[in-house]
């Protein structure tokens, strides 16, 4: 008997305890592991990035909803929500997990299986859109998916024939959208999904070919087999924010090309690689160089306007002048000059007085950019803002400004300007 | 020594180690189809794609069901047999044993029921609303009072390892139920809730089953070969080694996160340190045969256990390795990972469980069971579960190097998929053959039934 008693303690308690308090209790009592602040990347009045630390925020009513979902439904048994500084996920996900990021996360849900993507830094990178498509139907934007549908994420009720998520499906995007955000716009300081200038590949029958399989794999969901941007996404699921670009138009918004003319090569491989933020157009920057360049040959096929009329010399964008308060006050200048507040508003926030009235070349409503969220769909960096009013945004309301411009230092005072607007953090 | 102990079977209550084998064969025949159907859907994944039946809701019933329904009911059946062999005396308070049967098993239903119906805490294994796992703990501390106090009367002087094993596994899982539904979903947020779960998760294997199931073997292996124990020093070196370091392994879960880089290395360390426990109980198994390797072939028990002992034995090594940090770069959250917890959980102990109700069952029914379908089991439970291991390290080295080499992760998750299909094949193999296992049983049981007057 004693013998056994002597097991009991030693073994039973002994140990166990042992253990809990050298890697459980006494990390836990030590001040370097209490941490609840995290490295987080703001733009600054000036309209540059910077990284300050700042408290991890709690979750909202809505975002904590969504995070129960989110466990009830178990995601967190396929998709994890840590990165580790090995493996490439640095540059697949983004930055390495923080200490602190997580200090409102109970229970944690780290996982420890990826039969999808690790999700901690999801937050920004698809939009709801793509989101909303996504768990409708995971394989009609991503074909090789495993994931089971998620269809009673829905409303009943369906809007324009289209299917809209309910509230918690709003709950649990939010909550996915949410994911990461404590490291605020790290996104438009990350170096594989940010760049202002594309590449292209030489065009020929394999690399057209090639293109072929790559779009039908990753594109054809929301852009059609016929390119013309009526996948079976946005047939099923009311996209709300963009539709699906219609490539038998050729007509393209971000190019370095001027007004009118069809964009170069490489100007579709950057928005295939940087995505359009905000919309259900996701950065593609993960795929082989290959996959980009010769899927842009593909899409090319679908508008003859690439060979009947060949793009034009790209506008130069140069390089951007670092930025003062003059600047910026020049740029407010600029903003009430080119009248900008007609459509974008005072305060850019998209609210101007002709805002509700601005549609495509398709007829669909389109409204105007709220400069102060930040997120930019022709890409953060300045000189993508300063393109977009070289050249206009084909197929919408937004004109060239190139030529209204007193010099190019007005483009970037009005580029800094409207950068400044989304300033959250000191300078 | 034809058996350990002097019990004699008389002491048995053979009734309860029937009702608990039983509910044994219910889980293994339940959480085996489960893993057939998530296995289904990684090739098929529309499949039963509705709220209640999605793999997020099935997994846990998986999970749960292979470690606290089959392993579990089938130990505790077991734990009833030997504990009055090895004590010489009745079970104390034999009239309790139901309780802590229908506790546990109607808790089980119960939380199964409730998973699917999508109330899951979010921390991974017993992860059913509470107060059902402080249940499951109020069944094993019953267990853990009669088995103590048949203990401290009994009739033989040593105390067998198994009892040993049988003791702390008790004691701690108890505790370990209690401290993670109790503590850990309410203290601590972020990165020390992590680091918290990361022990628990650990504790659930290492301080359950492998204890436990070690008991089983240490038992029933000897029994059946008719060989004494090869040695009883080196079971208690393997013993306290494992007592020792086991606790300690848990954060290996999660390498390369943030928690505390030294408390990573200590639970590296301790799980390479487990290759000295796993070789002293391989070489205490593989040595009781010394000799008696006549044994191996004729007796389905001795060859589940000889066989489960080395998949043991592999699936241990890897995961000690697999703690690594340079193995784990690659394999972490890959196949590697859960082929490790099969070649472990299900090709080590719940063969051995499965191996040692062949022994005991005929002996509570009174009727030897049908060799024919025994022989067919036992081939397709060793082939099955062989070639899923295979399959599945091999699936963990191609994801894991290929993600490391830079590829896309959707291309690396398609490139799976034929392995995924072989894979349900192999898991058809092995369900096949444990509920054969059951239905020999079933019939061996009815044949008694007819027997007697």
């Amino acid at each position: 008997m004693k013998r056994a008693k002597t097991i009991a303690l030693v073994a039973g308690f002994g140990f166990f305890f042992l253990a809990l308090l050298l890697q459980g209790i006494l990390p836990y009592l030590m001040e370097e592991n209490r941490v609840t602040t995290v490295a987080k990347t703001v733009r600054t009045p000036l309209g540059e990035m910077a990284e300050v630390t700042a408290a991890a925020l709690p979750y909202t009513d809505l975002t904590a909803r969504g995070r129960q979902v989110y466990i009830r439904e178990g995601c967190w048994y396929c998709h994890s929500q840590y990165l580790r500084p090995t493996a490439g996920e640095t540059r697949r996900w983004g930055p390495v997990s923080e200490f602190g990021e997580y200090a409102h996360d109970l229970p944690h849900l780290f996982g420890t299986r990826r039969i999808g993507p690790d999700l901690t830094r999801v937050g920004g990178k698809y939009g709801d859109d793509w989101h909303a498509a996504h768990f409708f139907d995971p394989r009609m934007v991503v074909p090789d998916s495993v994931m089971p549908r998620m269809d009673w994420l829905f409303a009943p009720d369906a809007v324009a024939g289209r299917r809209v998520l309910s509230d918690e499906g709003k709950a649990v995007t939010a909550y996915v959208q949410n994911l990461g955000m404590n490291k605020g716009k790290w996104r438009d300081n990350f170096p594989y999904q940010i760049a202002e200038r594309g590449s292209s590949s030489l065009e020929s029958a394999a690399a057209i070919r090639h293109g072929k399989a790559v779009y039908a794999r990753r594109c054809a969901g929301c852009h059609g087999d016929k390119g013309d941007g009526k996948g079976a996404a946005p047939a099923a699921v009311l996209f709300g924010v963009a539709l699906p670009r219609d490539f038998t138009a050729g007509a393209y918004k971000f190019r370095t090309t001027p007004t009118g003319s069809v964009p170069l090569d490489a100007d579709l491989e950057r928005t295939i690689a940087v995505g359009i933020r905000g919309t259900a157009m996701p950065p593609w920057f993960n795929l082989a160089d290959e996959e980009r360049r010769d899927v842009v040959h593909f899409i090319k096929t679908f508008s003859p306007d690439f060979i009947q009329y060949p793009p034009d010399a790209p506008i130069a964008i140069g390089r951007p002048p670092k930025p003062t308060p003059e600047l910026i006050s020049r740029g407010k200048q600029v903003f009430a000059e080119m009248q900008c507040e007609v459509c974008h508003g005072s305060e850019g926030r998209g609210d101007g007085p002709s805002s509700q009235e601005q549609v495509d070349d398709s007829g669909n409503k389109i409204p105007p950019a709220n400069f102060t969220r930040g997120v930019f769909k022709s890409g953060p960096r300045p000189g993508d803002i300063f393109r977009t009013f070289m050249t206009g945004l084909s197929g919408t309301p937004m004109p060239s400004f190139g030529d209204s411009f007193e010099s190019p230092d007005d483009g970037w005072a009005l580029t800094y300007f409207v950068l400044s607007l989304s300033a959250d953090g000191k300078p | 020594m034809a058996e350990n102990g002097t019990g004699n079977i008389d002491l048995v209550d053979r009734g309860i180690v029937r009702s608990w084998l039983t509910w044994g064969f219910f889980w293994a025949v339940l959480a085996p189809i489960i893993g057939l159907i998530l296995s289904l859907m990684f090739n098929y994944p529309t499949f039963l794609s509705t709220q209640y039946s999605h793999f997020g809701r099935l997994r846990p019933l998986h999970v749960n069901g292979v470690i606290l329904g089959v392993f579990s009911a089938l130990f505790f059946g077991l734990a009833y047999y030997m504990v009055p062999k090895l004590t010489g005396i009745r079970m104390h308070r034999e009239g309790w044993s139901r309780y802590p049967l229908y506790l546990w098993n109607g808790t089980l239903l119960a939380a199964f029921t409730l998973l699917l119906m999508g109330y899951n805490k979010g921390l991974e294994v017993a992860e059913f609303p509470n107060p059902l796992p402080v249940l499951l703990a109020l069944a094993l501390f019953v267990i853990a009072y009669q088995v103590f106090m048949t203990i401290a009367r009994r009739k033989e002087e040593k105390i067998f390892v198994s009892l040993w094993y049988i003791i702390s596994a008790l004691v701690w899982t108890g505790m370990n139920l209690l401290y993670g539904n109790l503590v850990i979903p309410y203290v601590a947020p972020g990165i020390n809730n992590v680091a918290l779960h990361g022990l628990y998760i650990h504790y659930v294997v290492g301080l359950w089953i492998t204890p436990a199931g070690l008991a089983v073997i240490y038992f029933f292996l000897p029994a059946a070969a008719r060989s004494p124990l090869y040695s009883h020093k080196l079971s208690l070196v393997g013993f306290w080694s494992l007592a020792f370091f086991y606790p300690f392994v848990g954060i290996h879960h999660y390498l390369y996160s943030p928690i505390p880089a030294w408390t990573q290395t200590v639970a590296i360390f301790a799980s390479m340190m487990l290759i000295i426990p796993v070789l002293t109980v391989v070489v205490n198994f593989f040595g009781t045969l010394k000799g008696n390797w006549g044994s191996f072939q004729r007796d389905f028990t001795v060859k589940l256990m000889i066989f489960g002992a080395a998949m043991y034995f592999i699936g241990s090594v890897q995961g000690s390795f697999e703690a690594l940090r340079s193995l784990q770069q690659p394999t972490h959250f890959t196949d590697f990972v859960i082929a490790h917890s099969h070649a472990t959980v299900f090709g080590g102990y719940v063969i051995f469980v499965l191996a040692a109700c062949y022994y005991v069952w005929p002996r509570v029914a009174g009727a030897p069971f049908h060799a024919p379908t025994a022989q067919w089991s036992t081939w397709m439970i060793m082939g099955g579960i062989s070639a899923m291991i295979l399959i599945l390290v091999t699936q963990g080295l191609i994801q894991g190097t290929a993600l490391m080499a830079g590829a896309e992760f959707v291309d690396t998750v398609a490139s799976m998929k034929p392995y995924w299909f072989l894979r349900m094949l192999a898991g058809l193999t092995m369900d096949v053959g444990i509920a054969l296992v059951g239905i020999n049983l079933y019939l061996t049981a009815r044949r008694a039934g007819e027997g007697r007057p």
